[in-house]
């Protein structure tokens, strides 16, 4: 199961790689264009993720893929695509904060009061380190908060 | 993958942290705070007190009043990041605020261009570009922003010259030698250049229409690399700033045949212009200047425009750049109107260049 | 003898009280900023350059030498303790370093990392002084068809970086090589895919494909079964080095450092081709292959050497001949140029003391490096024993940061959270990241020197084969290939024939 799912991922990021690479300037072996490159990659990946399929065939059981942590999964990735999407109109602090509340959310040990104390006590590292010792200049609070 | 080079913000010195850098460190990261806070910066002479920041040129209506950044366009350590820190230092003196700047590389420099368009137009956001402000529209169909209509310029910096250099061992010995040996040998010779877009590559494009021959191109990521395969003769020739060959030509690493100004530089007194050794056409020059958002009010430019003027007559800045092979512009051109006719002027001139190459970038 | 005058000069110059103590702030800062998860050492290089812009020119190159190996040093300690490389070639010291430190080894990793790289960074100062003008020609008779042969050598070899299937690494690696396309084209401007985001152009950000692929799914990975697992070994097996340990050390230690010496000299590839490199001669020449990726304390030791030592010799080239051989050394570069030094082919005859200086400063910050890291890995292996509920915002939040500071880039922040689904994905499909972060670093360069080697050759492949290094480095990887393939086929054939001989 898990070599077929692995190999369906390497087949799909080849192909998808492949098409789009058709789509530039391909070129020949020995002038190639910015497509040759990447489009033979591309074949090679799709290529190689038929034989993991193949062997997972084979082989028959790849060992069981195991539990997936979803709710860690889902709100560590909002906390850093929250940070990408607002560091610069909130500003540092308020960005950092919320950033860092979600991820200690991630865990089913932190309690709300644990992850409050962890979002300030982290936000407040970060200014220091990152504004105070770094010099970093980004806005602390930023235009969307009217600073 | 690119390699990123520049950290974000990076604020240059001003009168008001000269001296001892003590206070800066401080909190997370203790232990150097100590060692620094104990001592004063070497070099002794400038002390650590912290003289006033002066402010000699604070503005009706309070600007500035904060920090300014200023956006490099190119990754940190480069050329137009050091001509950037170098005139930023007597600016934030004039100004009496601290100027940041800021790295922000990519897309040939569009990436900066394009926020700094966007950014609020207070005058605290200004943008340092060089040439390819001018060659921008040419290379990218779809450029989010005009260079001509988005912007109010404030003033030109510095215009570095460029040189045509080869590998030292190459035959030719002056650069009408260097144009028949490159018409005879069309099959055989390679020009380097550091990129679509780059002023190596611009330069390029003028000497193939001077003298009417298609050159085979080498392109490079960056001068550095193109500048170590030229020294290792794995390249015949190439055209670049004088802030990255001076140095290589007076140590001999390469030898030079023309450089692209109407006057000879100081540093390569013994190198013609393109125009004395018989390619008037291939005058070039990596000219700089600052931008700001086009609806930053008039005053604010003022400004900023004085405050560039000053920085130009300062003696370690006028050193500095003549160490790199270039000079600041003329008071005159220094100013938003000169600056505005020279990127109008630039743009027209490079449009044609550019689409009978056939070059895009997007 | 001239030697001993230059060495006399450079002592004089780097042993002046001032240049010593910014030399300890500069290791020091770097160590501390480079600790930060998803700051390497060109990042915090980058950072901190304006402080020294201050400084009396040596000074100011003295502490910025030594921000730069410091930092490498904090990067290396942030791979072994959370298993988040700050830049590509502390991503081999993550796979062995994490792994110890899983098992409680964590201060032995950490001695060994800052043991190896004294030694290495010692070796390779010494190499700078005796052969640097040397070196340095022969890195200039490396073209691109040498170095396209290289780097085909170097992704030959890694295959051993993966400790499961050879079939998967391969994919990785290939998966790698398609992700280091994405970005303008060089030779002909195209954006590839970029699908409009300008912000992609210039490619994906290295440093969010290592905080995504291990960082974030590392961090995935620990949450998976939160109450019945503890992340890392809370009780920590001694801070030490055993004497086993040592006498294990001592040859990778030793093959490292050459390695590493050589290659660092080399612009572009060298300093990640030697720590991949090193990882592979290792595991190829050891007893015990099967414990490598399982915390084999020469999979530490023989990378971290290398590592160190590519990083001092790589200032080859810029102190020689004025030309930067790496991203950092075009920060350095630069920051010659602000100081009012343009390094040429002439710095050595025009600025002794500046070189000589510099040169003995290496090996004095090396030293103070280890001094001063010996004592911290009590401090960091503490560092595992805040809860693991703490620790992970925080590795989120700072590399969130860390990483968004670069470039001021929103698209390196979301890129995170892209390599952290697809590194977590691939994980639990049992693909290792470390080869695809390879491929990432060299596909680039494969393209690059490729094209450009056909360019120049005007499309005459036997270009390859006609260059002597090129043929030799070619010859090498096939060797490579049959010494991989070689003793699986004679095993399977012993299988046939003692099957046959059963029957």
């Amino acid at each position: 199961m898990r070599d077929v799912l692995a190999g369906l991922t390497f087949v799909g990021f080849g192909l998808a790689f492949a098409v789009v690479a058709a789509s530039y300037e391909v070129g020949s072996a020995l002038r190639m264009g910015p497509g040759y490159f990447p489009l033979v990659l591309g074949g090679l990946l799709a290529f190689l993720g038929v034989l993991i399929i193949a062997k997972g065939f084979l082989a028959g059981e790849g060992g069981p893929i195991g539990a997936v942590p979803w709710r860690a999964l889902a709100l560590i990735l909002a906390a850093v695509l929250f940070f990408g999407l607002t560091v610069r109109g909130l500003g540092l602090v308020p960005s950092t904060f919320v950033t860092a509340l979600m991820a200690a959310f991630a865990s089913r040990r932190t309690g709300v009061v644990a992850a409050l104390l962890i979002s300030v006590g982290l936000t407040v590292l970060c200014v220091l380190v990152f504004v105070v010792a770094l010099s970093l200049r980004l806005a602390l609070l930023g235009p969307w908060l009217g600073a | 993958m690119r390699w990123s080079q520049s950290f974000g913000a990076t604020p240059t010195r001003t009168t008001a942290n000269r001296g001892v850098p003590g206070p800066r460190f401080g909190a997370a990261l203790v232990a150097a705070a100590l060692v620094v806070a104990a001592c004063t910066a070497p070099g002794g002479g400038t002390g650590s007190g912290a003289p006033s920041a002066g402010g000699s040129g604070a503005a009706a209506g309070g600007y500035p009043d904060r920090a300014i950044n200023v956006i490099v366009p190119f990754a940190a350590g480069g050329p137009t990041d050091t001509v950037t820190r170098l005139v930023a230092e007597p600016m934030s003196q004039t100004l009496g605020q601290q100027i940041v700047v800021q790295n922000v590389a990519g897309a040939g420099g569009t990436l900066a261009a394009g926020q700094v368009a966007a950014a609020a137009p207070d005058g605290y956001t200004v943008l340092m570009h060089h040439i390819g402000m001018s060659t921008a529209p040419s290379l990218y169909a779809d450029l989010p922003y005009d260079p001509l209509v988005d912007f109010k310029p404030i003033g030109l910096v510095t215009e570095v010259p460029m040189t045509i250099i080869a590998r030292d061992d190459l035959e030719p010995t002056t650069l009408e030698e260097l144009v028949d040996y490159v018409k005879e040998n069309t099959d055989t010779v390679t020009y380097a250049n550091a990129g679509i877009g780059a002023a190596s590559h611009l330069c390029g494009l003028l000497f193939m229409n001077a003298i009417d021959t298609e050159l085979t191109e080498v392109p490079y990521d960056g001068t550095g690399p193109a500048m170590e395969d030229l020294v290792g003769g794995q390249v015949d020739f190439m055209c670049d700033q004088t802030t990255n060959t001076t140095e290589q030509i007076q140590g001999g690493a390469v030898k030079a045949y023309a450089i692209t100004s109407p006057e000879r530089n100081e540093a390569l007194p013994d190198v013609p212009t393109t125009a004395e050794a018989g390619l008037p056409d291939v005058e070039v020059s990596v000219w700089h200047g600052l931008y700001v958002p086009k609806d930053t009010p008039d005053e604010i430019v003022q400004e900023l425009s004085d405050a560039l003027k000053a920085a130009l007559k300062d003696q370690n800045v006028i050193d500095q750049f003549a160490d790199l092979g270039t000079a600041p512009v003329a008071e005159d051109q220094a100013t938003p109107e000169a600056h505005r006719s020279k990127l109008e002027s630039e743009t027209e001139r490079w449009k044609p260049i550019i689409e009978e190459a056939g070059v895009s970038a997007d | 003898m001239d030697l001993l005058s230059n060495l006399a000069l450079g002592a004089a110059t780097a042993l002046t009280p001032e240049n010593l103590l910014w030399c300890f702030v500069g290791v020091l800062l770097g160590t501390l900023v480079g600790v930060l998860p998803g700051i390497g050492p060109t990042a915090t290089i980058a950072m901190l350059l304006p402080i020294t812009f201050k400084f009396e020119p040596v000074t100011a190159l003295i502490m910025l030498a030594g921000i730069y190996y410091g930092a490498q040093y904090g990067g290396s300690t942030t791979a072994i303790l959370i298993n988040l490389p700050g830049e590509s070639s502390s991503a081999v010291t993550a796979i062995d370093g994490h792994e110890m430190a899983k098992d409680g080894r964590a201060g032995p990793a950490l001695a060994t990392a800052a043991i190896g790289s004294f030694i290495a960074g010692t070796v390779a100062t010494l190499v700078i002084v005796l052969f640097a003008p040397m070196l340095a020609s022969i890195a200039l008779s490396f073209g691109s068809a040498e170095f396209f042969s290289l780097v085909v050598l170097g992704l030959i070899a890694s295959v051993a970086l993966a400790r499961g299937s050879t079939l998967k690494a391969l994919a990785m690696i290939v998966l790698g090589l398609l992700l280091g396309t994405v970005g303008q084209d060089i030779y002909t401007g195209t954006p590839r895919f970029t699908f409009g985001a300008r912000e992609l152009f210039s490619g994906i950000n290295f440093v969010s494909v290592a905080v995504g692929m291990f960082g974030v799914a590392e961090i995935l990975r620990n949450l998976e079964d939160e109450k019945t697992r503890t992340v890392v070994a809370r009780t920590v097996k001694g801070l030490w080095l055993s004497r086993k340990d040592i006498r294990a050390i001592i040859p990778s230690v030793a093959r490292g450092t050459a390695l590493g010496s050589a290659l660092g000299v080399l612009p572009g590839a060298g300093h990640v081709l030697a720590s991949f490199g090193s990882y592979s001669v290792e595991k190829r020449l050891s007893r015990r292959p099967q414990t490598f990726g399982h915390g084999a304390i020469e999979g530490v030791a023989g990378p971290e050497s290398a590592n160190n030592a590519a990083a001092q010799t790589s200032f080859i080239p810029l102190l020689t001949l004025g030309l930067p051989a790496n991203p950092v050394m075009a920060l350095m570069l630069g920051a010659f140029i602000i100081q009012g030094i343009t390094p040429g082919p002439n710095v050595i005859v025009d600025e002794p003391a500046l070189f000589w200086g510099l040169v003995v400063s290496m090996w004095v910050g090396n030293l103070l490096l280890v001094l001063l890291n010996l004592p911290l890995i009590g401090i960091w292996v503490k560092l595992l024993t805040v809860p693991y509920n703490v620790l992970f915002p925080a590795i989120v939040a700072f590399a969130a940061i860390g990483t968004y500071a670069l470039n001021l880039n929103a698209f390196d922040v979301f890129a995170i959270a892209f390599f952290g689904i697809l590194g977590y994905a691939l994980i639990k499909l049992g693909c290792e990241p470390a080869p695809l972060l390879l491929g990432f670093v060299l596909g680039p360069l494969l393209e690059q020197h490729l094209r450009r080697a056909l360019i120049i050759s005007r499309g005459d492949p036997m270009v390859f084969l006609t260059r002597p290094i090129s043929l030799a480095l070619l010859v090498a990887a096939a060797l490579a290939i049959a010494i991989a393939v070689l003793p699986s086929i004679r095993r399977k054939r012993e299988v046939v024939f003692r099957e046959e001989e059963a029957v």
